[in-house]
């Protein structure tokens, strides 16, 4: 029974006080990071758009990290430790087969442009593997006040009608549990 | 609870511990079948990215499907399985609680389940590698390791020999540690902004290595011997190998996170602690090759014994090329590319998924008295080894590919075509490998309720004492 508990107990002891060194109280002290120059909080928006991003695994894909290095440089300046406040879940990712996506908004801030991207990548891109996202759209005959219709070039368009994006569903367990 | 049977050994218990290893092997199978399908779809996706343009088969949700489903239905079920069976034959006891075991694989089933279809739904925690999972579903997973590791090491106090075989010392640590993990990944108290990240260091790194390394790593120390009939070459190497896995390895999280903006420290100290990885890497390498020392012919006439020797050659080279990978040099070039899924498919399926396979075949013909056929084994192994083999080389290639263009400062979509035709081989190998998961199947079925090849010798050492 003695070797049970040094075999066992020991090990998980040994290994409880790792995950607390490295894993519990690196995550607490960084959790208190203050937010960088110029970092708000998200607009409710902003909030939304970011749910849809993660519920789409669009974090596989795209980093939102620029690393201090050469091959980063298209990416804009790199990211400090500032600019992930109000960033819960991290989308920070560990693969890029597309572009980093932390400075897209100054990097291209043309919305249509934006649009026209999600809806069907290979419209602006004809190389792109992105998948496309035509279920965040609905068409429509007359775009709501302040809504933008998407300008599709005459291949992807709908016969009558005008793409917009759809209305945002509530994400019921984010707002109960986060 | 399992449907009746006949006993299939002559006693109750031994054919108890048998319909266990039987249902959790069944269980993780049809996981690995339905994950590596997942698998094959989104690669793909890489040539085809309209193919499946709905929601329901959209890249994003796909690929955290195949990962967790990987991981936790296929990896988990069949280890646990294969560590509820190892204690009790090492331990010449009988297990602690088989009902235990079935609550566990329920358990694991309900969270498997309810987390694709969340998954899926588009409901996750986040893009979080390895906790994607919503909440209560990771808990419902945690209360199904717990009880898993409760039975274990219950199993394991109950023992009529003297010493813990280090196989347990393995398998036991492994699920006791992975249920803090779990924890440490689930509460939310320290996990905001940049915290979050330094979690998901922590908690991507440990749930592959404190988890299904050392659980894969106990199966070697009981199978290998068994098959050999012959001790394991070194019990001190395999304890200094332990001891130094368990302090080495939690510390080196944060080199999945290498030039971002993580503390220095945190990431100098990870690149210096993978350096250090190598001593139970190679010390339980060189244990496992000097176990097969001068039985070549063994091997090559023993198909549980060649998935294992791929099993510890895929411990070896993925464990060090992970050490390699966590140099700043090297990360300048092959972070963020294709090639850290060449790495992690060398890892989980030329490591710990051909361990598990000659795991099944080296001990589920013992619990059932029923054999798969030489000419299954052959199918499964080379389909594996050349499906895999392709998988890795292409992606590693294509990976440094990738990593060059972005250095040389090309327009980024040049790194995407430059890369293509590597996706196209990617691909080929995948195929591959699920078709060697269909004969696996196959075999499984023959094993366990269909009708047994001929008992055949999987090691000549075996044929005369395969009742031990």
């Amino acid at each position: 029974m003695n070797k049970l508990v040094a075999i066992a107990g020991g090990s998980t002891l040994v290994f409880a006080a790792l995950a607390l060194m490295m894993g519990v109280i690196p995550g607490y002290e960084l959790s208190k990071t203050p937010p960088g120059p110029g970092v708000e909080p998200l607009t409710p928006i902003q909030a939304a758009g970011r749910d849809v991003y993660v519920a789409n695994g669009c974090g596989y894909c795209h980093t939102q990290q620029v690393r201090p290095l050469p091959s980063d440089k298209a990416f804009g300046r790199p990211s400090t430790a500032g600019d992930y406040a109000y960033q819960t879940p991290e989308l920070m990712a560990s693969e890029r087969t597309g572009p980093d996506l932390i400075n897209v908004g100054a990097r291209q801030p043309s919305e249509v442009w934006q649009y026209i991207h999600l809806y069907q990548p290979r419209a602006v891109v004809p190389q792109s593997i992105m998948p496309s996202f035509p279920w965040l759209f609905e068409v429509v005959q007359q775009a709501p006040a302040g809504v933008t219709p998407v300008a599709l070039p005459k291949a992807y368009a709908p016969a009558r009608g005008s793409w917009c994006r759809a209305p945002k569903r509530r994400r019921w367990w984010r707002t109960c549990c986060r | 609870m399992a449907a009746k049977q006949a006993p299939i050994a002559t006693e109750e218990d031994t054919s108890e511990l048998a319909r266990v290893l039987i249902g959790y092997v069944i269980s993780a199978t049809a996981w690995l079948l339905f994950a590596t399908f997942v698998g094959l779809l989104v690669a793909y996706k890489f040539g085809a990215p309209e193919f499946g343009s709905g929601a329901w088969l959209t890249f994003g949700r796909l690929r955290p499907i195949h990962t967790n489903d990987t991981f936790y239905g296929w990896a988990t079920m069949a280890l646990v399985g294969l560590a509820y069976y190892i204690a009790a034959r090492s331990c010449r006891t009988t297990l602690y609680s088989p009902r235990l075991a079935w609550v566990g694989l329920a358990l694991f089933n309900l969270a498997a389940i309810a987390g694709t279809i969340a998954l899926d739904l588009g409901y996750n925690d986040g893009d979080l590698e390895y906790r994607e999972w919503p909440w209560p579903i990771r808990l419902i997973f945690l209360a199904a390791l717990a009880v898993s590791a409760v039975n274990l090491v219950a199993t394991v106090a109950r023992r009529n020999t003297e010493d813990i075989y280090l196989s347990n010392w393995y398998t036991m640590g492994g699920l006791l540690w992975v249920c803090i993990i779990a924890l440490v990944g689930a509460l939310p108290w320290y996990q905001y902004w940049l915290g979050q990240v330094s979690v998901s260091g922590f908690y991507m790194h440990n749930a592959v290595g404190m988890f299904f390394t050392p659980l894969t790593v106990g199966t070697f120390y009981y199978a290998l011997p068994k098959l050999l009939n012959r001790p394991i070459y070194s019990y001190a190497l395999g304890i200094l190998a332990f001891w130094t896995n368990l302090v080495f390895y939690p510390i080196i999280g944060a080199h999945h996170f290498l030039f971002s903006p993580l503390p220095w420290w945190l990431q100098t100290t990870a690149i210096v602690f993978s350096v250090a990885m190598l001593v139970p890497v190679w010390g339980g390498s060189a244990n496992f090759l000097l176990t097969m020392r001068g039985r070549t012919s063994d091997v090559a006439h023993s198909y549980p014994l060649a998935f294992i020797l791929v099993g510890v050659i895929g411990y070896l080279v993925g464990s060090t090329q992970g050490t390699f990978e966590a140099f700043r040099s090297l990360q300048e070039v092959w972070h963020l590319t294709n090639f850290t899924v060449g790495h992690s498919h060398l890892t989980m399926y030329g490591f710990v998924t051909f361990s598990i396979c000659g795991a099944i075949y080296a001990l589920l013909p013992l619990a059932t008295g029923k054999y798969p056929g030489r000419l299954g084994m052959a199918a499964h192994f080379w389909t594996a080894v050349v499906g895999s083999f392709i998988y890795v080389i292409s992606l590693s290639v294509g990976g440094t590919i990738q990593g060059l263009d972005w250095m040389r400062g090309v327009p980024f979509i040049q790194s995407v075509d430059d890369v293509g035709p590597y996706w196209v081989w990617r691909g080929v190998g995948g195929l591959l490998m699920f078709v060697s998961h269909l004969v696996f199947a196959w075999n499984v079925w023959r094993m366990t309720i269909g009708r047994s090849a001929q008992a055949l010798p999987l090691a000549p050492a075996l044929a005369e004492g395969a009742s031990a």
